[in-house]
């Protein structure tokens, strides 16, 4: 920052802002769905199925932080994580119906 | 963002650095020194003795001691002493007022010859950076959860100076000294990409180390809530049994350590947990010595802690669990021999340089443009500040948590806690300096002041029967290290302030020779 | 750990004088086609036979650990020895090639 904040116009700070919400916590749950999505569809034992989901949820979490700021707009940061939770949330859903959790 | 990927990842790349890099510059010199952390409590409680090594022994012992003054509690732990560490500890949790909590502990050290109470001076010795480094000194369980906070901003930190490092590959063997600004960044880069495999799997593990507190979805997912199950899952061995309420005697623990040892080809024990001590359901689980890479969760063997039988066997280690084994026994380094712990320490010197290096460039940039006017934006003067003291102020700090471990009176009430409160005291006050200082004068200071209290460690000690002189003629070498390298870490300290002395006394505005200059226009662009 | 440090650093080197600008820097003249070849090959070779080394020495687990530790290692040593002095890197390059087979047979 050069020392003069209040150039910055209000528009770039809440752009800004709202990328930050999207990569923080948008980003937690797309990582969160992701290791769901794995859990329940790996073909491992319960607790196996469990740990491999969570330890690749963080580089789910990575790319969904670095596309939040490589993403043209801020609004197509939130797109870019809501599209791919619904996907998520509907084969973790999937993996109910069919019985496999 | 809309000036191209490289671009925007440079833009994540500094603003994460700057928001996290005081945090994790403090992270990871703590993690750093945890490496020696069985060392450090070895100088800082250096009335225990080391003693020649008998485990059966030194666990009837503890054995015996507990009985004696443990009877009613609810869990018992005994760390047996090793090569590194010569304490024989036992601990006693009574069981919590509400469940759900965490009973209270307390702890004893033993001779691990005579199973006396050694009246060593109270002192959190090497634990007290362990656990700093992943609790913050905050309570349970927030501290955890701002360092994976601050691991996972690392991470991203990581894979965003790759991207943005044009030359990565053409600049990998490029440091040039004494050249100003370009000189910080190709040491950042050097100490970034050279010890990369490091700083990746350092940062990496530590997400996986918590991920079961940080990303529960799949634990609530697969086990409809009951992360109970998970856990007696994941760590069989650790199942605590039910209190049976019949009084039953504990047998003697020491013929288990070699029957666990013959289940782990040869293994030792590091740790033994008695859960239900005198009941009819006592278990008594062994915790292997970490000898291995790649930790075995499954692998403490469990034996009734009446009958002596051995209970629940435990199949080898799945693949996914074995990977994060192999994260956890990475990042622990419990395996590390003298030359690969020194290898690591210097691995994480170099992590906590890199982020260094990383704090003082993001302002040394900033700053050029107002070194004509004199007069730095209140923003530049809180990162200068904030650089300064949680650097140069931590070093201190650390010093006078060693000074103050020989200085305070051995039996003092709670000294303990008073070294700790020394630690935070000098960080808190190496703030107050940096505000009122200039900021070159404060560097100098500070780094001075650093050097001057490092170098005093070994002097000090020069006033106690554990002197540089007789662990050397002892053939100590921790002890004796320990003094060397505060010595070393004080004459790189004092050469470090006279280097910004010097360079303060020669302020220039150079101009970095045709280096494309970094996006940092980028926040002027409007969005 | 030693014979894989040392074949890690040599390794380093070569590929570091591969680089025209390094070689340039070093050796007074920018290296031919050739030898810039010869010289990266050379030290991936190396870099190859620190890792079996250390392999060898330790078994795969302990030995990728040693590996990697080696690696970091003696590439902070040549980088920041070069600038300040580069003919000692180059000579203890030299060295390393020399006493490799000696650290090898040491190895056993």
């Amino acid at each position: 920052m050069k020392g003069k904040l209040a150039s910055l116009p209000m528009s770039y700070r809440l752009a800004v802002t709202s990328r930050v919400l999207a990569a923080v916590f948008g980003g937690y749950l797309v990582a969160a769905l992701a290791s769901v999505a794995l859990t329940l569809w790996l073909p491992l034992s319960r607790a196996e199925a469990v740990v491999t989901g969570m330890t690749i949820s963080f580089l789910v979490y990575l790319v969904a932080v670095l596309w939040c700021f490589a993403c043209r707009t801020a609004w197509s940061a939130w797109v870019g994580l809501l599209v791919p939770s619904v996907i998520l949330a509907t084969v973790s859903g999937a993996a109910r119906g069919l019985g496999f959790a | 963002m809309k000036e191209g990927f490289r671009q925007s990842m440079a833009w994540l790349h500094t603003w994460t650095g700057l928001v996290f890099g005081w945090l994790l510059f403090a992270i990871f010199l703590t993690g750093t020194l945890a490496y020696f952390k069985d060392e450090i409590s070895h100088w800082m409680q250096p009335e225990i003795p080391a003693r020649p090594i008998n485990a059966e022994a030194s666990l009837n012992l503890a054995q015996s001691y507990l009985l004696q003054h443990a009877a009613g509690a609810a869990r018992w732990l005994i760390d047996l002493p090793d090569a590194r560490d010569p304490a024989l500890t036992v601990r006693w949790q009574q069981a919590p007022n509400t469940p759900g909590e965490r009973g209270k502990f307390e702890s004893r050290t033993l001779d691990a010859q005579t199973g006396s109470e050694v009246q060593a001076r109270e002192s959190m010795g090497g634990e007290f950076f362990y656990r700093f480094h992943f609790q913050l000194q905050m309570p349970y369980p927030w501290g955890r959860w701002l360092a994976t906070m601050a691991a996972m901003v690392m991470f991203v930190g990581l894979i965003t100076g790759i991207i943005t490092h044009k030359k990565i590959f053409k600049d990998f063997f490029t440091f040039r000294p004494r050249k100003g600004q370009r000189s910080w960044l190709d040491g950042h880069n050097a100490v970034g990409v050279l010890v990369l495999p490091f700083h990746l799997m350092i940062t990496y593990s530590s997400l996986v180390i918590f991920m079961a507190m940080v990303m529960p979805a799949s634990i609530l997912a697969s086990y409809n809530g009951d992360v109970r199950a998970f856990y007696d899952e994941v760590f069989p061995a650790s199942k605590t049994p039910e209190r049976a309420n019949r009084a039953e005697p504990l047998s003697p623990m020491a013929p288990l350590l070699a029957k666990a040892s013959e289940q782990w080809a040869g293994g030792s024990t590091t740790r033994l947990t008695v859960n239900n001590p005198g009941d009819a359901n006592a278990s008594v689980v062994l915790s292997r010595r970490g000898d291995r890479v790649v930790h075995d969760f499954g692998r403490a063997v469990t034996f009734n802690g009446v009958t002596g039988e051995r209970l629940g066997s435990t199949p080898e280690q799945p693949v996914a669990m074995a990977v994060g084994g192999t994260f956890y026994g990475l990042h622990m380094g419990h395996f590390a021999g003298s030359t690969l712990r020194w290898l690591y320490f210097i691995c994480g010197l170099a992590s906590t340089a890199m982020i260094g290096t990383g704090l003082v460039i993001w302002l040394g940039k900033r700053q050029l443009k107002h070194a004509k006017s004199g007069v730095m934006p209140f923003e530049l003067r809180l990162v200068e500040v904030l650089n300064i003291a949680s650097m140069a102020g931590l070093v201190v700090a650390v010093a006078v948590f060693f000074l103050a471990n020989r200085l305070l009176p051995a039996d003092l009430a709670g000294r303990a806690d008073q070294e700790v409160n020394a630690f935070f005291v000098a960080w808190a006050l190496s703030v107050v300096h940096a505000v009122l200082r200039k900021g070159r004068k404060a560097w100098v200071e500070q780094l001075g002041l650093a050097a001057v209290l490092f170098i005093a460690v070994p002097l000090i000690n020069l006033t106690t029967p554990w002197n540089l002189g007789v662990t050397l003629a002892q053939g100590d070498w921790t002890l004796a290290g320990f003094d060397l390298t505060c010595l070393g870490a004080g004459l790189f300290l004092g050469w470090a302030a006279w280097k910004m002395q010097r360079a303060g006394s020669a302020v220039s505005v150079k101009k970095t020779p045709c280096e494309k200059p970094r996006p940092i226009a980028l926040e002027q662009e409007v969005n | 750990m030693l014979l894989a440090l040392l074949l890690c650093y040599a390794g380093f080197s070569a590929l570091c004088l591969s680089m025209p600008r390094h070689h340039d820097e070093l050796l007074g003249n920018k290296p031919s086609a050739r030898r810039a070849r010869g010289l990266k090959l050379a030290g991936w070779l190396l870099l190859g036979l620190s890792l079996w080394a250390a392999v060898a020495a330790h078994g795969w687990s302990f030995g990728l650990v040693d590996w990697f530790a080696v690696l970091m290692l003696s590439a902070l040593s040549l980088v920041l020895l070069l600038p300040y002095r580069p003919r000692l890197a180059l000579a203890l390059a030299g060295l390393s090639l020399l006493a490799s087979p000696v650290a090898a047979w040491a190895q056993g």
